[in-house]
């Protein structure tokens, strides 16, 4: 599954810790999400769309 | 940097863990130390033999309670994956093993060895997700 959490997280001008920081996970984790290694659970999903404050389909697309 | 070492999940386990394995190693040399290679069963060696054991679970019980504390789902997922990948070489080392003994005269492994197997199976995991990761 592709996403644009990098694009967000720049446009915020976040580090991949910072927003490890603020979802409560780790910097692999954002990092794994990210490059498409590793596709969120819906809980963090919606902790990242609430963050962004972007409907999960606007953050997460189908490949 | 949040990683593994500063989960509090990890500082738990650590405090579980890291008892247990001196216990183990402890009780090993107890047991080789007060008991004869010849010596027979009875309450006294068995009890003494079943101490190492005893701490063996408790690793291995450290070892579940952190994957199911860890809080980080990604993190949990590549321990689950060591752990699959360790199981199934010391699966793999057993069953082979086993056979050859059956049908040579090669040395026999120790069904004990198992464990410490397991373990260098998790260092061979690491390495493996280590290198494919990057």
């Amino acid at each position: 599954m592709k996403n644009r959490l990098k694009v967000l997280r720049a446009e915020r001008d976040w580090s991949q810790q910072d927003l490890a920081d603020a979802l409560s996970v780790s910097r692999q984790s954002v990092n794994a999400i990210e490059t498409g290694k590793y596709d969120p659970s819906l809980p963090l999903a919606f902790r990242i769309s609430d963050l962004f404050e972007h409907p999960i389909e606007e953050i997460f697309l189908r490949d | 940097m949040r990683s593994i070492p500063r989960d509090p999940a990890y500082s738990r386990f650590q405090k579980r863990f890291i008892p247990a394995s001196v216990i183990y190693v402890g009780a090993i040399g107890l047991a080789s130390l007060l008991i004869p290679d010849d010596a027979k069963a009875s309450s006294l060696t068995i009890g003494i033999a079943l101490l190492p054991g005893l701490a063996c679970i408790a690793m291995i019980w450290a070892m579940a309670r952190w994957l199911v504390e860890m809080d980080d789902e990604y993190l949990r997922l590549i321990e689950i994956k060591k752990a699959l990948m360790a199981t199934g070489i010391a699966l793999a080392i057993a069953a082979t093993w086993g056979l050859l003994e059956l049908y040579t005269d090669v040395p026999k492994l120790p069904v004990f060895m198992i464990f410490p197997i397991w373990c260098g199976g998790l260092a061979v995991a690491q390495l493996w997700i280590r290198v494919s990761d990057k």
